[in-house]
């Protein structure tokens, strides 16, 4: 165990403040979404499956072995989604916290399978570049895994094909920014797609509708 | 007699649905009771909803405004909770008479393959579109979400809402992608059956159920 009692109470108080803050900023719904922080080269700790973050407390967090994610302790059944929070750990050295949510902008291109464009210097810097959507799989499946490694290469997000997205950062805070740009960018990618596709110079919720209806109403 | 915990619940999920937006007119709440079940008056909006609105009616009630719910809560034993809402997305769907596909994961999972906006506002075509799923949309008007719990008749709401989000800018920035029928289906399943057994059983007690 390379890191202290001190440093683990502090992170395991980290995830559960993640959880909640996922919450409170509207970028998860139920029990969907997870967290994970890095312990050291070869452990992080993680949200457990199925409970809601408002029960979770930071001692329910377990630790799970980098390498070998069926290792784990300390805690309540980790989730079935940390092969991947994993697999960026070991393939990223400089990441030290992910999320994995289902914010309702970034679902919209998750869902359409369409990479986001850069937006703004601040998605660029955060990003690294556009948004690339991983291949589809089913929750917990290597193709799943595989396909979101792929699509964070050279990235700190990327979309989860019809499930969702995955944001890595140096810290909590900064996979926080991520995630919170990522959704901006979505909504004003969602934004200016409506105004060229009806012709119209200022964007509402009113004309995207009456689009919808007219197109596929019946 | 309504208990203070359901009234507790029902007032905490009111005002959740209003801070989301999903509130407009004619919205119900509605959570299984020991003799029946509790409801908002049928002229009580939630954004002003008060303790001495909820009501509290038998399952065999001959109340029209109220058929739907007592025949949904008679027909199935395992939903405790049903919400009417309208959240603006998922009003466009249902002005449209169309039928969110399975476009997200969580959505097959806790909504169901599919979400259809039934053919009319009558009892019958309301249960019948609520067969094997969680929520059906109402032509013209809103969505009806069910759960185990009031946690989770609101987090359906929650996930059709951002459901309609991607069905309807889907078909602007080119259209959705949707998730094949047999995986839609173990998703469901095994979200049904397994993942999320435990939590509402922990949220049940939570209730007070």
């Amino acid at each position: 165990m390379a890191w202290t009692k001190e440093e683990e109470l502090r992170l395991r108080k980290v995830i559960k403040d993640s959880g909640v803050n996922l919450l409170k900023e509207n970028l998860v719904q139920g029990t969907w979404g997870n967290t994970a922080v890095r312990l050291d080269e070869d452990h992080m700790l993680v949200t457990p499956t199925g409970l809601d973050y408002v029960a979770l407390q930071p001692e329910d967090m377990p630790v799970v072995q980098i390498s070998d994610t069926s290792v784990w302790s300390n805690g309540k059944k980790p989730t079935s989604e940390r092969k991947i929070h994993a697999a960026i750990m070991s393939d990223r050295p400089e990441i030290n916290a992910t999320i994995h949510s289902h914010p309702v902008w970034c679902s919209v291109l998750a869902s359409a399978r369409i990479e986001l464009p850069v937006m703004s210097d601040e998605m660029q810097k955060l990003v690294g570049g556009p948004a690339r959507v991983g291949a589809y799989g089913l929750p917990g499946t290597k193709t799943l895994k595989e396909g979101t490694v792929a699509a964070m290469k050279g990235r700190n997000a990327c979309f989860m094909a019809n499930h969702g997205v995955f944001c890595a950062g140096r810290d909590m805070d900064e996979a926080f920014e991520i995630i919170r740009v990522m959704e901006k960018s979505c909504r004003e990618y969602i934004k200016q797609c409506t105004l060229k596709i009806t012709g119209q110079l200022e964007y509402s919720d009113e004309l995207l509708f009456d689009y919808f209806v007219s197109k596929y109403g019946k | 007699m309504i208990d203070n915990k359901t009234k507790e619940v029902v007032m905490q999920y009111a005002a959740k649905i209003v801070a989301e937006g999903m509130n407009g007119k004619g919205d119900r709440i509605a959570m299984r009771t020991k003799d029946g079940f509790c409801v908002n008056d049928a002229s009580a909006a939630l954004d002003t909803l008060k303790e001495e609105d909820l009501i509290e009616l038998p399952l065999d009630t001959d109340d029209k405004d109220f058929a739907v719910i007592a025949k949904l809560f008679s027909k199935r034993p395992e939903i405790h909770a049903l919400l009417y809402t309208h959240a603006p997305f998922v009003c466009a769907v249902a002005r449209a008479k169309a039928t969110i596909p399975a476009v997200l994961d969580d959505m097959t999972q806790i909504v169901g393959l599919n979400c259809k906006t039934c053919k009319s506002a009558t009892t019958d075509d309301l249960v019948k579109g609520l067969r094997k799923r969680n929520s059906v949309l109402v032509p013209g008007g809103g969505a009806l979400t069910v759960g185990r719990t009031m946690d989770e008749a609101y987090t359906c709401a929650l996930v059709l809402d951002k459901a309609s989000h991607a069905y309807v800018c889907g078909s602007v920035i080119g259209g959705n992608k949707i998730i094949n029928c047999i995986e839609a289906k173990l998703m469901n399943f095994i979200y049904q059956k397994k993942y999320s057994k435990v939590n509402q059983e922990n949220i049940s007690k939570r209730e007070g159920e």
